[in-house]
């Protein structure tokens, strides 16, 4: 068994939160995981990504493709899309990125997740959103193992919001 | 055992550093190293630490001497650029025999370079860096969990053979999280007898002196230097193995890019090469008696860097295999990926 997932997206977006909210969850069930945080340069508006990977034994940290890609913002959607497994999912976040992923070796989810967001709680839980899409698709941790971590990581003030948040990321194809 | 904790390398390797004893930290923060002057100076005051951010690496390397000087655990953090400002220290801490502990999360050079990953110091850190007939033990950790580790091990190994010792980390292990169990508590050594930490009951001053009197006397201080090192030559080289048994071909790598190497050669396995991997964790003393074994072997060796180690592999190898020596390497911080180095393999054995 072994999961690699990408995150990517703008700094501020919070996609080395998600990255490093799903290996907690990963951490716990026992498994072995590694993340691997990239920043770009620029004060702001830079590339926030990581790589992660969750598997049963030691392997590498630097990834080719990935089973799952979330892309939070469009210049990782040009970037990413080429690099998901055949079979795997692309999760492309539709409130920010226009474009149509051309390939149709793979899944591809177009969420809205600011949208989902606003409707549920407030716009800033949009990453929630996209975890919780992202927990459902990697079919490692559950919806459970994820509100915990979310749970114990944020405030206490804001564990609600987020929470309703992830769900219905979780729950988006479900409609 | 402790609980397993999810953490960043750096801060990971400044905890367990913490658990050992290691109460007082000197440095200059510069990228990838940085979390670990932060984390002490975040500590410093619940758990009573020492912390001083120098001026420049030259006075952190050097106030790591001082302390090291009188028997207590002292450590320090860097990067290339700082680890060249302390070279000096190096050379004299080594003809002092003061055990201290050094880390290098090594970045792209020469010069201010990049902050990627890279493993470009490794004849900086192997072959002296600074003056004279100098050696330290060098570790080149793999995963977090063994960054971790090597903190109790480096202090532990500093102090057995009274010399600096160096953990060689790069800017992809130094960033990487990953779950790790945290070292217990100790206290570090008692009192050591040749400590310059005043007299307090002891019978004589101690002295420490890296100043020749004349060429006999410092060609004995030397080759008593030398007598040292091939002690540690003997006792302390450590390499680890996958699947050499079988294999045609071995892919010699270390750091955290072994782990890339891996995966390129559980891939290739599948392919039906027979690749094995050799991993040396102490980059010195050169793991050359991994090597003595092994005959007829092809051997792939790869670097984040334009060759470095290969020559330490070339050297240990069998005259007869020294023409199967193939090298790659990567630069400027980038690193390649398992299908990289799996490609790279077919192309030259397949």
């Amino acid at each position: 068994m072994k999961n690699e997932i990408i995150f990517s997206g703008i700094g501020g977006q919070g996609t080395i939160l998600m990255g490093k909210m799903v290996c907690t969850a990963a951490a716990k069930k026992g498994l072995n995981v590694t993340l691997s945080p990239a920043y770009g340069q620029e004060k702001r508006g830079g590339r926030a990504s990581c790589q992660v990977v969750i598997s049963e034994e030691m392997g590498s940290p630097i990834i080719g493709e990935a089973d799952t890609i979330l892309v939070m913002d469009e210049k990782s959607f040009d970037d990413y899309e080429s690099k998901v497994k055949p079979g795997g999912t692309l999760i492309i976040n539709s409130s920010m990125i226009n474009k149509k992923a051309d390939r149709t070796d793979i899944k591809v989810l177009e969420i809205p997740f600011t949208e989902i967001a606003t409707e549920v709680a407030t716009a800033r839980s949009a990453n929630m959103v996209a975890l919780g899409a992202v927990v459902k698709t990697m079919h490692i941790v559950d919806l459970e193992d994820a509100k915990a971590v979310v749970a114990a990581k944020m405030k206490p003030a804001l564990v609600e919001a987020n929470i309703k948040a992830l769900e219905a990321g979780y729950h988006f194809d479900e409609k | 055992m402790g609980e397993k904790v999810f953490m960043q390398g750096n801060e990971a390797f400044a905890e367990s550093a913490i658990r050992s004893g290691c109460k007082y930290f000197f440095g200059y923060p510069i990228t990838p190293s940085s979390e670990i002057p932060e984390y002490y100076a975040k500590k410093a005051p619940e758990e009573g630490l020492v912390f001083i951010q120098a001026e420049t690496e030259v006075s952190a390397f050097n106030m790591v001497a001082g302390v090291a000087a009188t028997g207590k655990r002292g450590m320090t953090a860097t990067s290339g650029p700082g680890f060249s400002l302390g070279c000096e220290a190096m050379s004299y801490m080594s003809a002092a025999s003061l055990p201290s502990v050094i880390v290098d999360v090594m970045r792209p050079g020469p010069a201010d370079g990049e902050i990627l990953g890279s493993q470009g110091d490794y004849f900086q850190l192997t072959k002296g860096g600074g003056h004279g007939d100098y050696r330290t033990i060098v570790l080149a950790p793999y995963s977090v969990q063994e960054y971790a580790d090597f903190a109790p091990l480096s202090f532990e190994l500093a102090e057995k053979y009274l010399n600096p010792v160096v953990v060689a980390s790069d800017g992809t292990l130094s960033k990487m999280m990953e779950n790790v169990v945290l070292p217990g508590r100790s206290q570090g050594p008692a009192r050591q007898d040749w400590a310059v930490d005043g007299m307090h009951g002891r019978s004589h001053r101690n002295d420490i002196t890296t100043c020749g009197d004349g060429p006999e006397q410092w060609e004995k201080f030397n080759l008593h230097l030398q007598a040292k090192y091939a002690q540690i030559r003997e006792n302390e080289q450590r390499w680890e193995e996958y699947n050499t048994d079988d294999a045609d071909i071995i892919i010699v790598a270390f750091g955290v890019y072994s782990r890339v190497c891996m995966d390129a050669m559980k891939m290739a396995r599948e392919k039906g090469l027979k690749v094995g991997l050799l991993r040396p964790i102490t980059l010195w003393p050169f793991p050359v008696k991994a090597f003595e074994k092994f005959s007829g072997k092809k051997y792939f060796v790869t670097e984040l860097n334009s060759g470095q180690m290969v020559e330490d592999v070339k050297l240990a190898v069998k005259d007869t295999d020294r023409d199967n020596v193939e090298f790659y390497g990567r630069l400027g911080g980038i690193t390649p990926s398992p299908m990289e180095i799996y490609n790279k393999l077919c192309e030259l054995y397949l």
